[in-house]
């Protein structure tokens, strides 16, 4: 990683986003390999390494008993009381969150945030966050990216990881992508439009002769139904739809495939033509 | 190492009270009733209606018009059972419970060493121990003087030392078990098992001499009871603060070298170990 970039960490479920971060922060150790964060081996300092990352787990748990405020204060102990209190009170109202209701009061969406403000709270040089806007809504999810675009205007290196290709295109400089453990292909964020795979369903005013539309380039017929029409586009859909401007078009849906879908059909190809 | 003392304190701060009032009214209790034991005249006649193996299973019952044995028979005899509950719990859960749940992957991931979590956590559970003994210790000091009980303070102290000890001792256990066994709760169970069974065959000793060169080597053995008021046997109460470091430190060596789960139980070790060393061969 480049210091400074906001790396953006893309992978199905269980390709191994957060393992790798994991590994970051010496709470599993690899079987093989070296790891090196902010040129500091974790396995053999730790806690160096800990005290200049702010970490978001993607799967967050935190102490139910405490106050959101508790649980901070906790986490800021846990830094030598490194953190300016007035920066988390920022922090916690530019997410709207309530620093004094008890944590198992907490909806997943202001847990997410509780864990976004314990990140960042300490300015660290370095953000690990698997899937940092997990449950937060549209506008809040936009926050985020303001927050992460501040933090990385102040010096910051960012790298999270996601399964939702808008949001790494919405944020990241760099993209990795992770399948079975292994980095595939790092690429620019606004060549992955050429990854997204969008169904498409037509339905016409008349019975009409499709071929003209699945013969285009990217586009791959998935059903037919009387006068309706289900085909797979990849990359950009321009052709597509003016292709569609000679025919008469009642209604048009699109569906933005996830993630899995799209490296299922994206890698099998791969597979295919590697064989 | 501080800041997790200190947080560990604060998490127990209810249990902490609430078993400390506990300790404390049953302590009162048992010392306002001594008078009424002590003038028991016909006492050892009284006694010895009760069946051979009864009295021989609670030793001291003889000696109970005593402030010793009485401390002994209802206080010592069985507290660390009742207090070993939590220092049982107290220890499975140390480390265990919070990566069952999710918590631990994040506070690790704060700048704090592993063995300065351990130590920390460790240090917070041997003080709330302590607490809950003091409080029972001033249930039996305050009272002492108005009910005839002829012991000083550091007389009556002197009992809940190897009491401490065997409830760290009981506490390390568990927290080794933890690192061992896939979860929290299996290892508070073997622990509780091995304190019942430990605590009825001590028992059992007293009625049968071939059971007592065994009980050497189990940890009651060595735990004093009330008998501590005549003289503490430091080289037992070193032994078991010793057993109990001991114990702590081989948990801490596994907790320094494993993985920390995201949370839920995990498998039994013997069975990765087999794999680390069938991988090992292939390799």
């Amino acid at each position: 990683m480049k210091c400074g970039e906001i790396l953006g960490f893309l992978g199905p479920n269980g390709a191994g986003k957060t393992t790798t971060i994991r590994c970051l922060l010496d709470l599993i150790r690899p079987q093989a390999g070296t790891v090196r964060v902010l040129g500091i081996d974790p396995r053999k300092d730790p806690v160096a390494v800990r005290s200049r990352v702010g970490y978001l787990p993607g799967e967050l748990n935190l102490e139910g008993n405490l106050t959101v405020e508790g649980v901070l204060r906790y986490f800021n102990d846990l830094r030598g009381r490194r953190v300016e209190w007035g920066y988390v009170r920022q922090l916690a109202s530019r997410l709207d969150l309530n620093l004094s209701i008890p944590i198992k009061n907490l909806s997943k969406g202001n847990k997410q945030k509780v864990g976004l403000v314990q990140a960042l709270m300490a300015r660290p040089e370095l953000l690990l966050l698997d899937e940092p806007t997990s449950g937060l809504d549209p506008l809040m999810q936009q926050e985020v990216y303001r927050l992460l675009r501040e933090a990385q205007a102040n010096g910051a290196t960012v790298f999270f990881s996601s399964h939702v290709i808008s949001e790494v295109e919405a944020l990241a400089d760099r993209v990795a992508i992770i399948r079975e453990g292994v980095i595939v292909e790092e690429v620019e964020p606004g060549s992955l439009t050429d990854l997204s795979l969008r169904r498409i369903r037509v339905r016409f005013r008349e019975p009409v002769d499709v071929k003209p539309l699945v013969e285009l380039d990217g586009v791959s017929l998935v059903a037919r139904d009387g006068r309706e029409v289900t085909v797979q586009v990849e990359g950009e859909v321009d052709r597509l739809i003016k292709a569609l401007a000679a025919f008469p078009v009642s209604d048009i849906q699109t569906q933005h495939l996830s993630l899995e879908e799209v490296f299922l059909a994206y890698y099998r190809v791969g597979e295919k033509e590697e064989r | 190492m501080l800041a997790e003392f200190k947080h560990t304190l604060r998490r127990l701060r209810g249990p902490v009270v609430g078993w400390a009032l506990g300790v404390a009214l049953y302590g009162l209790l048992m010392a306002l009733m001594f008078p009424s034991i002590k003038q028991i005249e016909n006492l050892e006649e009284f006694m010895s209606l009760y069946p051979e193996e009864m009295t021989a299973f609670f030793e001291n019952l003889y000696a109970m018009a005593t402030p010793m044995g009485y401390l002994d028979v209802y206080f010592f005899a069985y507290m660390h059972l009742v207090i070993g509950i939590l220092a049982i719990s107290g220890g499975a859960g140390l480390l265990a419970a919070d990566e069952e749940r999710g918590i631990l992957d994040l506070v690790l991931a704060h700048p704090v060493s592993r063995t300065g979590l351990f130590w920390g956590r460790f240090l917070g559970l041997a003080v709330a121990l302590a607490l809950i003994l003091a409080a029972g210790w001033l249930s039996w000091v305050l009272p002492a003087g108005s009910v005839g009980f002829e012991l000083t303070p550091f007389e009556i102290l002197l009992p809940f030392l190897p009491l401490f000890a065997v409830l760290l001792f009981f506490a390390a256990l568990a927290l080794l078990l933890s690192m061992l066994v896939p979860a929290a709760r299996s290892a508070g169970m073997l622990t509780g098992a091995v304190l019942v069974g430990n605590f009825l065959l001590i028992g059992l000793s007293n009625i049968n001499d071939d059971l007592e060169p065994l009980m050497k080597f189990t940890p009651l053995y060595y735990y004093q009871g009330g008998l501590a008021v005549e003289g503490l046997e430091g080289s037992w109460l070193g032994g078991l603060l010793l057993a109990a470091l001991l114990l702590a430190a081989v948990a801490w060596l596994l907790f320094l070298h494993r993985d920390i789960r995201v949370g839920g139980e995990r498998s039994w070790v013997l069975p990765r170990i087999g794999r680390r060393f069938r991988l090992r061969q292939r390799g």
